[in-house]
């Protein structure tokens, strides 16, 4: 461990729990510990703190969330908050979709972006750096202005939804998974976060790879890949959970409500001439416990043992 | 769509290939549909910012199913979507080549979507329509002589009032004035050490501009004459005098109070005595604080100065001049704005039914914000009226807000908003 | 042993091993071009191959959007009559005639100028912090993480809430050290920096998270060898962890530049139509604003071109600053 050492020192020697509870390391030596924990859990408690609130907001009633001066926590705990918001919106169909399209964005995302990215960073070729520039570029133009022609795109794919081979008569991929999932499927982001991994990847592992007589792409496959399991862990974490948070791109390109997706639904407690409060915060809660627990179980991969992942 | 290539080349712009391939693309994908359909059997596609909760989903799919039995052969496919979502979903559609048959939008989109051919006449005289509206409500949906939309629902800006707060003062009845209203206002405003713990009257809690526009008419000003802005008049300045009077001069609400879309309007919680709001305030009352309903607490009251006004806003039912089905569309924009479907949309939504046969139902009646403004109808007034309505009216709030900032005086801000408007139109014609 | 090595041996690591001369093997243009050349063809090969999925979606879903926008940036696109004509530079002239469009520039810059170097100083902080084995870390990066995860529109209606003039949490904190709070949201003063606040907030997590994994990818015997040579915290701070960091350095910063010019939600959500007297409209809405509310889609794309030209400067300025060294080899 590297930076343990920066922040927390003598942590890094420290024995294995089991072992610590038996001959607990003198007072000097726990006090940084101890400090550091203060200053994490304020600073946890600091960003935690609207979301907790959202919770409490959840389960407050009407008049509850009128009341003057506001209490802070509810006075009566109105679990039928969350049965009553999830039937503002067939939320299982919503629920169903969203899974199924973060799936698809995350293992697409995932495979296309790290050969991109591998390729960018490890193999010289000319017009490298110009694709890389272009990648970038991609990232610099605001969403409004993208989707229209983006829609034009969708449903002027050629042979799908009754259309010609000009892409003309039909639907195209409107109204389809195709449209929900092929055109997010890939991220630049992804592409240049992979790059910059595999950047600093040391030299002798493909070389040996080479003399051992690997083709190229099992190096990618087999021997590179593995190296930037944290890389991995970011970029599908974070593919998973702006695909579960989309909501203009399949509202856009649905008309049917058996395709929207939970964002959708959440957007349904929000009303034009006032928000339904207590609901809104319900759902969304709801739809963020997946994502956290998704978050919960990825977090591991970001320690675990790749600081010896073959660089030494 | 048609791309000049030709201007493109003659710059020489670096990347015309691909420019072109853009265009042709773009050009390609905005092809018409196929021909599909005919005779008395329709596919109608149905966009709705009205419905989209999981409880209008279920009251349109049943309206629809009516629908059908008198009009067998027409289906009608719905997309649900949401008012703030409206305009991607009519901009992508519309360049699409694919727009709905039927579509239900605001009170200000008619003009501009008419100027630009997206919506078609429904054929309808006005005497026939005021067999079925208020004349007041008819007015949005007719532009130049045409009829391009029918009313579902409207929704209203009115004076409401605090009867208790009131009461407790010693006053019996609401302001019948906006002088009246003023001079209430500072009486009924509290300051502990100097904080604002009740503003007389709440100017603060809804859309900057939908407040000043009821003021503006009531002090006897409009929007536009000849197709021109005239909401530089002295009467509107006066209006927006009025306003800066409440917070600056008068101090009886302080910028900052409130805002559009807090959590609960402070009239709900006392903390303000009269306000320019929302009929739906009604609703919020009954689901936040039921006992001002219970004990009939609320009420409204008209803003009047040199003529009673109220503002109207809506959801109105068009058809597309695209439509392949003109007869079943119009069928469909019939029934949505007729004597059934109107006052059950306006239920589902808590807001009031465009048709005048509802003024006397149970629901109307039960709401007495709703029966206000039913009552009231004929003082209605509508925003918009020009095309370029959708882009002007973007501007009021920063040229309101700089007047009841102090930054620049009403007079000023309102020449300045009229000069923009100007412009705008002006570039548009 | 001094801790001079300590840090030459970090020197070499800075630029990882791909530009360690002393090692033979590591040299892909040096001394053994036959072998160079058969495996730089199959190389480029599989170069090719690799790219071409992300090359062609990229150029399809992205890449047309984007020279369509070039291209309409100078026509007077009607999206709603459907009719495009070209108008050369009116747009260009017509928005930068519109002081709110100009403002929308300015309030975007010293959004991004706050923003981004302060939530990156703090993630950088908390990914060093958190990069230790303690059972609570989990529980403490997922705190970190967490407003990056929530549904922007829901818990940016929380911090309205909290930023409530007379009620909220934040005026209420204040009161309690005597302070008597602004408005917040309300008021034109103090909108941007309230909106700044919670976007610092929301963009911790997910820069934390690159550091987070970036330090694990860092090789252990450097510090090894700077520990044995008892270089001070500090020192190893600056002379061995950050300059490791620069790959994720130049990405984070690109990244949260872009995200900060195009920001929008949040503050969509807290200052809706602009802010207090347009004090929070940033490009992102300007463009919003344009295109769907106005339906002036040419005005839109030379607004976003305007856009595009701002985020390529910054661009290379980072990457003068920081990513030189990551150049491909």
């Amino acid at each position: 461990m590297s930076a343990d050492q920066l922040s927390a020192p003598g942590t890094a020697q420290a024995p294995a729990p089991v072992a610590r509870r038996s001959a607990r390391p003198p007072l000097t030596r726990r006090l940084p510990r101890l400090a550091l924990h203060l200053v994490l859990i304020t600073v946890s408690l600091a960003m935690a703190v609207p979301f907790f609130w959202m919770i409490i907001t959840s389960l407050k009633t009407d008049p509850d969330l009128a009341s003057h001066p506001p209490g802070l926590l509810p006075r009566v705990w109105d679990w039928a908050n969350y049965p009553e918001a999830l039937e503002y919106a067939p939320f299982g169909t919503y629920f169903r979709n969203s899974l199924l399209i973060s799936i698809g964005h995350t293992a697409l995302n995932l495979v296309m972006a790290s050969m991109a990215g591998y390729a960018l960073a490890r193999i010289p070729f000319r017009g490298s750096t110009v694709v890389f520039m272009g990648v970038l570029a991609t990232m610099m133009i605001p969403t409004y202005t993208k989707i229209v022609p983006q829609y034009l795109i969708a449903k002027g794919v050629p042979f799908f939804g009754g259309n010609d081979y000009l892409g003309r008569g039909g639907h195209g991929w409107l109204d389809s998974w195709w449209g929900l999932i092929i055109p997010g499927a890939l991220t630049p982001f992804a592409i240049f976060l992979f790059r910059q991994f595999y950047l600093s990847l040391p030299r002798e592992l493909e070389e040996a790879a080479r003399i051992d007589g690997m083709g190229e792409f099992g190096i990618y496959a087999r021997v590179m890949t593995p190296l930037v399991k944290p890389a991995i862990a970011t970029v599908g974490l974070l593919t998973f959970e702006s695909s579960w948070n989309n909501f203009l791109w399949p509202l856009i390109i649905t008309s049917d409500t058996e395709l929207r997706v939970i964002q959708v639904g959440l957007s349904a407690f929000q009303q034009a001439d006032q928000n339904a409060w207590a609901y809104l915060m319900a759902g969304t809660t709801l739809a963020t416990v997946p994502m956290v627990a998704l978050f919960l179980l990825a977090q591991r991969y970001f320690v675990q043992g790749f600081a010896n992942s073959g660089i030494k | 769509m048609r791309t000049h290539t030709s201007a493109l080349s003659r710059r020489r712009l670096l990347g015309l290939g691909a420019a072109a391939a853009a265009g042709a693309a773009l050009s390609a994908c905005g092809g018409p549909a196929p021909q599909q359909g005919g005779g008395g059997d329709a596919s109608l596609r149905l966009l709705t910012p009205i419905f989209d909760r999981a409880d209008g989903q279920k009251l349109l799919t049943s309206l629809l199913a009516d629908f059908k039995k008198d009009h067998p052969g027409v289906s009608v496919q719905v997309d649900y979507t949401e008012y703030g979502k409206l305009n991607e979903k009519l901009a992508t559609s519309i360049v699409g080549g694919q727009p709905y048959d039927v579509m239900l939008m605001g009170v200000g989109w008619i003009p501009p979507f008419v100027e630009k051919g997206v919506l078609a006449d429904l054929g309808t005289s006005r005497s026939e329509l005021e067999s079925t509206y208020n004349p007041r409500v008819v007015e949005p949906g007719i532009y130049e002589g045409g009829t391009y939309g029918r009313p579902i629902l409207l929704d209203t800006r009115i004076g409401i009032y605090r009867k208790d707060i009131l009461a407790e003062a010693g006053i019996g009845a609401p302001p019948k004035d906006m002088t009246e209203l003023m001079e209430m206002g500072k009486e009924l405003t509290v300051r502990e050490g100097g904080k604002l713990t009740r503003a007389g009257v709440d100017i603060l809690s809804n859309d900057l501009r939908q407040t000043y526009l009821p003021v503006m008419w009531a002090h006897g000003g409009d929007l536009f004459a000849d197709g021109k802005p005239v909401f530089d008049s002295d009467e509107a300045v006066e209006a927006l005098q009025w306003m800066v009077d409440v917070i600056r001069t008068e101090k009886i609400e302080d910028y900052g109070f409130t805002q559009k879309g807090a959590v609960v309007a402070p009239l709900i919680q006392g903390r303000a005595a009269m306000m320019i709001g929302h009929n739906d305030m009604w609703r919020q009352a009954s689901e936040s604080a039921p006992e001002l309903i219970e004990e009939d607490r609320i009420g409204g009251f008209m803003l009047n100065q040199r003529r009673p006004a109220l503002f109207q806003g809506g959801t109105l039912a068009t058809m597309s001049a695209k439509t392949k089905h003109p007869e079943q569309a119009k069928a469909l924009v019939e029934y949505l704005s007729g004597e059934k479907v109107s006052p059950q949309a306006a239920e589902q939504r808590g807001n009031i039914p465009a048709v005048l046969s509802a003024a006397d139902s149970e629901y109307v009646r039960g709401n007495k914000l709703i029966s206000f403004a039913v009552d009231n109808l004929d003082h209605a007034f509508s925003e918009g009226g020009v095309p370029a309505w959708l882009e002007i009216r973007e501007e009021f709030k920063p040229a309101l807000e700089s007047a009841l900032l102090g930054k620049s005086s009403p007079a000023d801000s309102l020449r300045g908003l009229a000069e923009t408007a100007e412009a705008i139109i002006a570039k548009g014609a | 042993m001094s801790s001079h090595q300590a840090v030459d041996t970090a020197r070499r690591h800075q630029k990882p091993v791909y530009r360690s001369t002393s090692l033979p093997t590591s040299s892909p243009r040096g001394d053994r071009p036959r072998r160079r050349r058969k495996f730089g063809h199959e190389r480029r090969r599989v170069a090719l191959l690799l790219l071409a999925p992300s090359v062609v979606h990229l150029v399809w879903w992205i890449g047309i959007p984007v020279v369509a926008t070039f291209v309409l940036a100078f026509t007077d696109y009607d999206i709603l009559a459907g009719t495009v004509s070209f108008n050369g530079l009116d747009n260009f002239q017509e928005i930068f005639g519109d002081p709110t469009w100009n403002s929308s520039i300015w309030h975007t810059v010293v959004f991004t100028f706050f923003t981004v170097p302060v939530a990156m100083a703090i993630a950088v902080v908390l990914a060093l912090l958190l990069n230790v084995k303690m059972r609570a870390a989990a529980w403490y990066r997922t705190a970190v993480f967490m407003p990056h995860v929530t549904a922007t529109v829901a818990i940016a209606l929380v911090w309205m809430w909290m930023f409530e003039p007379r009620l909220g949490v934040v005026n209420t904190m204040l009161s309690w050290v005597g302070i008597d709070g602004p408005a917040w949201l309300a008021d034109p003063d103090w909108a941007l920096f309230a909106v700044i606040v919670v976007s610092i907030w929301k963009g911790i997590g997910i820069k934390m998270l690159i550091y987070l994994a970036a330090l694990q990818a860092m090789p252990d015997d450097v510090y090894e060898a700077a520990r044995i040579d008892g270089a001070s915290q500090v020192r190893q701070f600056f002379s061995i962890t950050l300059p490791l960091l620069k790959p994720a350095t130049f990405f984070v910063l690109v990244v949260s530049i872009i995200d900060s010019f195009q920001a929008f939600d949040q503050l969509y959500v807290l200052t809706p139509d602009g802010g207090p007297g347009n004090s929070t409209t940033v490009m992102t809405y300007e463009i919003y604003r344009t295109a769907f509310k106005e339906f002036n889609m040419g005005a839109a794309c030379a607004q976003s071109v305007v856009l595009f030209v701002f985020l390529l400067v910054l661009m290379l300025i980072s990457r003068r600053l920081t990513g030189k060294e990551d150049d491909v080899r």
